[in-house]
Parts: structure tokens; C-alpha cells; sequence
């Protein structure tokens, strides 16, 4: 990559409130957003979730239009004409089925941002660490100079109920990585960034290259040998020009079932990073879907703003059969490099690197 | 950007390069008929939801198109699009848990548009780049974007889909694959809008 791209946080909504402060003091007291909900899931069992009691009806719409309504910036690109907008969502607003379940979202898009193209991305959980990556492509092809990326997911009975009939729901609060995990923890939550061509405020990071990558193994389990997510991690490390011995955290996907967290550690193991530091926020802010990818990449920007590491919520034993550098505690570090990683349904993987600059 | 082959499966049939290959118009299961026709061994097919499906043929079709001379395992990318996401296998979802009383595993694994592109990538061992947009409308301007930013990264061979199946029973699966080349942009987004037009008889 010859040019430039930066990019920086805008806004983020989740049970754990709407400020990085509020998130950052979360992060650092171990503090999770996740809660048992009674009658939540199939024939009123009770589940737990990750959700924003504050909330009440229109879970998705309410979820866009409080994270849109908490950007704290004057974006000069809305005027000029040259951004556009990025929605990563899997599901959109599911209350509008059997209609179009994104109608909604391109309308809510467009209250706020009348001028700008809206492109949706819906590719199941790797969804926001490809739409940066798109968005990135995008200011290098020059045709914007910013693009805003949300990510965006409502919980839902839909998919409740979809996830409790794959066996795939933890019956407490997910556990990332640990030997005792038994699956994830729905949550929700609206995160946006902004990624442009010019560094527009002080907490902005390079964005230094991205990827994704099919398993081609199967359409709902992970890979055994992790092969996706090893090619996606090598095309990233190759765009960008940078290797295993430059990472300085990793901000994993661990959804906390058994198979993904397993196939997380052999792809690690096999591409150097088994030393790494590492953590899954799984286990704060819930599995969040589309909106994960961009909600995990914000409090890396912040890990990296803070230099420090936040420990992985949920994990006391190691329970992956290669060995990796789990956050246990609180450290403070230099945190210059950082790998995102995701992977989904559909055989998908993604990875992207942020650098700080000088 | 080269448009070297493009697909078009339909409810009335399947054509290749604008010429019909199976009438279905009188087939009461026209895309297992269509299958049974292409002479594949792919069991899993019968496995697949709507989208999968029409992808599944209209990509078998395409296949004799794809350059040898390619590393299609890696630098493939898939890019496709659609109205409607799952919305035909997610109002089924929705049926299975509120009329019966028994939400569906084989259905929720199919309620995420990107299952076509996993499938085709199982199908066909390939472990490239995939992307899956939801659009208002087929438009041509896009893909040749999307294509050109795929191609500036590395990617060598482009794959590209509008596949929509909505509840109200409109269905259709336009492929086509792009290569990097001199003509300009602008003739590969004619040349695609004109395609569509053609297949849909507009």
C-alpha cells in the first residue's frame, strides 16, 4: 500500500454504555455486559445476553439511529460529497420480515447522511472486518476520501432460537478459549468508524492492510486445520508487509464454541502468533454478529491509544490443544501492531492490521 | 475489465453466454431438473436452498471458462449481491419455530446470504476473497468497482453474482466472470447492463 488510510472510532453503543470512557472503564474492571434475560429463548428459557435493557421496542432501528445520534463530529466529507457509508449487518431489522429486512436501514442512513452513497455488507460474522477492509479499497481506488463503517446487530428470537437449535448457546456467560466453554452469548450493539484518507483526529490509526479468506470445509463449522483463517492471515501479513514478529496484540474471534476456538489456536499456532497477546471480547460484549468485527476493532484502537492490554473475560483454564498468550490481567504494554481476525458462517475469515503511525 | 462468460438461471431456464440450455418452462422442479440435466455427482445439492442452488448450476455452466493459466484456488474472488438477502429461507426459519414449534437447524444455517459463496467455495475447493453486498437494483457500476478494487489487490479472476430469491416467488441467478484487461470501465458496465436487460427481456 503506497497511500495512506487512517482510521479512528466515531461511536459505539452497547450494554456497556455509548462512551469509550464508559467502555474503557468497563474493559479495565473486567466488567461484562452480559446478564441471564428470563423467557428470552425458545419456549421462555432463559438465556444469556448481552443487551441493551435501555431498549425496549424496534431493538435494530432504536440500536442505528442511538449509535448515528452519538457521533461526536462534524465529518467534513458529508458536505463535500465524497463519503459513503458502509452498514455491516447480518440480519438488518428482522421485526420487518417477510418484507425486506434492510429497508429500514438505508432509510435511517439517509436521515443522517443525505448525500452519501449507503452500501451494505452482509457476509454472516466476518461482515465488519470486511466492510474496513472494503472501505480501505474504496479510498484507494479514490473514489471517496471517507467512509463511514457501522456495524450494526439487534438481538432477536430469530436468532436465539437459530443458534439454541445448532446446540450453539452457552447456558451462562461465554467463556472464550477456556477448557470449560460450551458455546457463545448473544449480544447487540452499534459501533462506527470513520476511515479516510487524511488523519482527521488525534486517537486515528493506520490501517495497514486487510484480507479475507473461505475455509471451503463446510458451510456452518469451522475448518479442523484453521486453513482459512492461516491464508487470510498471510495475505494480510504479505498486502501489508509486515509478519508474525511485529504483532503486538491479537484481537481474536473466539465466539467460545468448541470448535471455533479450537480452530482459532491451530491457525494461530501455524502462523507464529501462538506467543502473541491475545484476547476475545466475547466475553463483554457478547457475540455481537455483524457489529462485532467493527466493536472489537474500536477497542483495539483504544487498547492501542491506552498501550494496554485488556484480559480475555471468562478464561481461567486453557482449553485449546495449541497453546496461546491469553490476556489474563490488566498489563500495560506499548501496543503498536495489532491483527483483528473473524470468522463465520459460511466458511468466512477475515483479518486486518492497524499500526500507530511513527 | 473482460467479461469472459456470464450464466442466467431462471424459473423458464438456464442459459450460457445468452443462449438457452434447459427449457424449464414446463418443469414443475425446475432447478432439480436442471441439475439431473448437468450430469453431476453433487448429492449435497439437494441440501441447498433456493440460492445455493441456482448458484450451484449457473457456476458448473462457467467453469469451462475459468483461465487455466490462473491460481483460481487463491486469487479467485467471489462478489455477489442481491435485494433480499435469505429472506426465502429466513421466512421459512420464522415458520419453523412459530407454526411448528420446532425452529430448524437445516433451515438457520441457510438464513445468511453468504452461504452461496461458501458453498460454491466447498464445491470447488477455492479459499480466495468472497464478499457478499445487499443492493437495491442490479447495478453494473458496482461490480466493476468492487472488481477493479479486488484486482488492484492481487485477485486475478473475478466471479460475480446477482442472485435473488424473494417469498413472493420472483427467482433469478446472473453470473458472470471478470479478468482485468484494457477495455475501460465504462463498455464492461454497458456490456452488463445490457446483458441483464436481455436475459430478464426488458
Amino acid at each position: 500500500m503506497n497511500k495512506s488510510v487512517y482510521i479512528q472510532y466515531l461511536s459505539l453503543v452497547t450494554p456497556l454504555g455509548t462512551t469509550v470512557e464508559q467502555h474503557l472503564e468497563a474493559f479495565r474492571n473486567g466488567s461484562s455486559g452480559i446478564r441471564i434475560a428470563e423467557k428470552s429463548g425458545f419456549q421462555d428459557s432463559s438465556l444469556p445476553l448481552a443487551k441493551r435493557t435501555e431498549i425496549t421496542s424496534n431493538r435494530y432501528d432504536s440500536l442505528l439511529r442511538e449509535g448515528l445520534e452519538n457521533i461526536q463530529m462534524t465529518l467534513p466529507g458529508n458536505t463535500a460529497g465524497k463519503i459513503a457509508v458502509i452498514v455491516s449487518s447480518t440480519k438488518g431489522n428482522l421485526d420487518l420480515l417477510p418484507e425486506d429486512a434492510f429497508s429500514s436501514t438505508r432509510t435511517i442512513i439517509r436521515q443522517f447522511f443525505p448525500e452519501a452513497p449507503v452500501f451494505i455488507i452482509s457476509n454472516a460474522c466476518i461482515s465488519g472486518v470486511i466492510a474496513i477492509n472494503t472501505a480501505a479499497d474504496y479510498l484507494l481506488a479514490d473514489t471517496y476520501d471517507q467512509v463511514l463503517v457501522t456495524g450494526i446487530d439487534a438481538i432477536s428470537e430469530f436468532v436465539s432460537y437459530g443458534f439454541q437449535s445448532l446446540f450453539a448457546l452457552s447456558s451462562e456467560a461465554c467463556k472464550p478459549f477456556d477448557k470449560s466453554r460450551n458455546g457463545t452469548t448473544l449480544g447487540e450493539g452499534c459501533g462506527i468508524v470513520l476511515v479516510s484518507k487524511e488523519k482527521m483526529l488525534n486517537h486515528a490509526v493506520l490501517y495497514k492492510g486487510g484480507s479475507s479468506s473461505n475455509d471451503a470445509n463446510h458451510i456452518s463449522g469451522p475448518s479442523r486445520t484453521g486453513e482459512g483463517l492461516v491464508r487470510s492471515i498471510e495475505r494480510t501479513f504479505k498486502r501489508s508487509g509486515l509478519s508474525a514478529s511485529d504483532i503486538d496484540f491479537i484481537s481474536a474471534h473466539g465466539t467460545a464454541t468448541v470448535f471455533n476456538d479450537e480452530m482459532e489456536s491451530i491457525a494461530f499456532g501455524r502462523t507464529q502468533l501462538d506467543r502473541a497477546p491475545l484476547n476475545s471480547m466475547k466475553g463483554y460484549f457478547g457475540h455481537t454478529l455483524g457489529a462485532a468485527g467493527i466493536l472489537e476493532t474500536i477497542m483495539s484502537i483504544v487498547s492501542m491509544e491506552q498501550n494496554l492490554l485488556f484480559p480475555n473475560l471468562g478464561f481461567s483454564e486453557t482449553g485449546i490443544s495449541v497453546p496461546l498468550n491469553i490476556i489474563q490481567h490488566l498489563e500495560s504494554r506499548e501496543v503498536k501492531t495489532v491483527l483483528k481476525t473473524a470468522s463465520g458462517f459460511g466458511g468466512g475469515n477475515a483479518s486486518l492490521i492497524l499500526q500507530k503511525e511513527g | 475489465m473482460r467479461v469472459l462468460a456470464h450464466s442466467y438461471v431462471c424459473p423458464n431456464g438456464t442459459f450460457l453466454n445468452g443462449k438457452l440450455i434447459f427449457d424449464t418452462k414446463a418443469e414443475e422442479n425446475p432447478l432439480k431438473f436442471t441439475y439431473q440435466q448437468l450430469g453431476t455427482e453433487y448429492p449435497k445439492f439437494y441440501k441447498m436452498d433456493v440460492l445455493s442452488k441456482m448458484a450451484f448450476i449457473g457456476t458448473e455452466l462457467l467453469l469451462p471458462f475459468f483461465p487455466e493459466s490462473l491460481d483460481t484456488e487463491n486469487d479467485l474472488q467471489l462478489l455477489f449481491a442481491n435485494a433480499s438477502s435469505s429472506q426465502h429461507t429466513d421466512n421459512q426459519f420464522v415458520d419453523s419455530y412459530e407454526k411448528l414449534h420446532n425452529p430448524s437447524p437445516s433451515l438457520f444455517v441457510y438464513t445468511l446470504p453468504n452461504i452461496v459463496t461458501g458453498e460454491l467455495c466447498i464445491r470447488y475447493k477455492w479459499y480466495g476473497e468472497n464478499c457478499f453486498f445487499i443492493e437495491k437494483q442490479f447495478n453494473a457500476k458496482n461490480y466493476v468497482e468492487w472488481a477493479q478494487m479486488g484486482f488492484n489487490k492481487g485477485n486475478t479472476l473475478c466471479l460475480c453474482g446477482w442472485i435473488e430469491a424473494k417469498t413472493t416467488g420472483e427467482q433469478e441467478c446472473f453470473l458472470f466472470l471478470l479478468s482485468p484487461s484494457r477495455e475501460t470501465q465504462t463498455s464492461t458496465e454497458t456490456e452488463l447492463s445490457t446483458l441483464i436487460k436481455q436475459y430478464r427481456n426488458e
